[in-house]
């Protein structure tokens, strides 16, 4: 258990050199570890939260991929009512959050008030209501002309949120809020693939997500052993980490270089990646979310 | 009135140096301008809790085809001489704000290759030791 500790803190916070990445040490590392987890520092735990992407980003790549806006393809606001505990609340808001973000990218504007209106509720119930500016949102949903406002404001309300579960020794409630939002992003864009197989650049986008989930799953890993549901939603994440086995992310590092443009210094990069992914590779992948994706939404 | 003004010079300085950082709150001052068409993504505190720590380390996925800045705010658009170093996952250092023995407020990362990423946050001649950080994203064609 000790050595497990001290990889964690020396991945974390010191980490240097190495041919796997710390991530990856830490995955193995927790993965021979049966007994039960130590006490992570707050710091690390925030350090790991951190790492997830936004789900906005994907919900970004996806629109600009040209793919049209299906409403189909979110959770219902009525089920809103069907979340019962915290912790498929604080999935579901995730989950909300991502469809929030998707209907306000695409401008729906009626959509998004509906979202807003289930993201308030729920936050209301996990006592966390007071860090949504639910006023400002709905003002900038109505104004088509204030997008970037919009997401702004509403990116830092679940940043805050996310701070509060954080301090309040509630990471648990975090990780599943990441974990619901991932999650969502990830089944558009699984849906959207299916429809678009030849679209290369999507086939990407969704097989680089094997190393969101890597990050997940250590979150998860954290507080499998003090909860039933979370310890069942690990077990879910693995058979989805079984069907990402097979896609290969290569990665070529190059010097960059670098200029001054004011006061901003522009990299230019000369590193590169590539995602090897099947057509069976996607279709497992969709199948399995879609299999956990129902559990937790019904 | 000498001792006065000593006094009132003092407890300042020792209440600045007590003073809580608040990171989270320095992030917000931080955040892309919504017409540079950044859309902010990530807020970071950067606590160096009074010059006791000499590095934080946040780490993120950065997607292909993305571009990324990454701001440093302190006091207003002053860094306070926080610097912010960027390494890819194989602790390759892709960027650093440092230039010519002075940080700059912002680094543009245009990202062709998706991995994790580190963003370390250290410390040069800073007072406050107390800074925050954001990232925001915009589509890289």
């Amino acid at each position: 258990m000790k050595s497990f500790l001290s990889l964690f803190m020396a991945t974390i916070l010191f980490a240097c050199g190495g041919g796997k990445s710390n991530i990856d040490q830490l995955t193995d590392s927790i993965a021979s570890v049966d007994e039960a987890l130590p006490e992570i520092s707050q710091e690390n735990i925030e350090s790991i939260l951190a790492s997830i992407p936004a789900p906005l980003e994907l919900s970004t790549h996806i629109k600009d991929a040209g793919i049209a806006y299906d409403k189909t393809l979110l959770n219902p606001t009525d089920n809103e009512s069907n979340y019962t505990n915290s912790n498929t609340k604080a999935l579901n808001l995730g989950i909300y959050g991502t469809d929030l973000g998707y209907t306000n990218i695409y401008g729906h504007t009626q959509d998004g008030l509906n979202y807003l209106s289930a993201v308030q509720k729920l936050s209301d119930d996990l006592g966390i209501g007071q860090f949504l500016d639910f006023q400002s949102i709905k003002r900038l949903t109505n104004n088509s002309n204030n997008l970037d406002s919009l997401l702004m404001i509403t990116n830092q309300n679940f940043e805050n949120i996310n701070q509060h579960f954080i301090k309040q020794n509630q990471a648990s409630l975090s990780t599943l809020l990441l974990t619901g939002g991932w999650l969502e992003a990830l089944h558009i864009a699984n849906q959207v693939t299916l429809k678009q197989m030849q679209n290369e650049e999507l086939r990407e986008r969704l097989g680089e997500q094997k190393i969101v989930l890597d990050n997940i799953i250590i979150l998860l890993q954290l507080y499998s052993n003090q909860d039933s549901n979370i310890a069942n939603l690990l077990k879910d994440m693995h058979l989805l980490e079984n069907a990402f086995a097979a896609v290969d992310i290569n990665y070529t590092y190059e010097e960059s270089t670098s200029k001054v443009v004011d006061g901003v210094l522009e990299i230019v990069n000369k590193s590169t990646s590539h995602v090897t992914i099947t057509d069976e590779d996607i279709q497992q992948i969709a199948n399995t979310v879609e299999q956990i994706r129902n559990r937790i939404i019904s | 009135m000498k001792r006065l003004i000593f006094f009132l010079l003092a407890m300042s300085v020792v209440s600045y140096g007590w003073a809580q950082c608040d990171g989270m709150g320095k992030a917000k001052g931080c955040a892309p301008k919504p017409d540079s068409g950044y859309t902010l993504i990530k807020s970071f505190a950067v606590n160096g809790d009074n010059g006791k720590k000499d590095k934080i380390e946040y780490s993120y996925v950065f997607t292909k085809g993305t571009k990324y800045l990454l701001n440093v705010c302190a006091d207003g658009e002053s860094t306070d001489g926080v610097v912010v170093t960027l390494y890819d996952k194989y602790r390759n250092q892709v960027a650093t704000s440092l230039l010519n023995g002075k940080p700059l407020k912002a680094i543009a990362y245009p990202c062709s290759a998706t991995g994790i990423y580190y963003i370390t946050y250290t410390f040069k001649e800073s007072k406050g030791y107390c800074a925050g950080s954001t990232i925001g994203f915009k589509r890289h064609t």
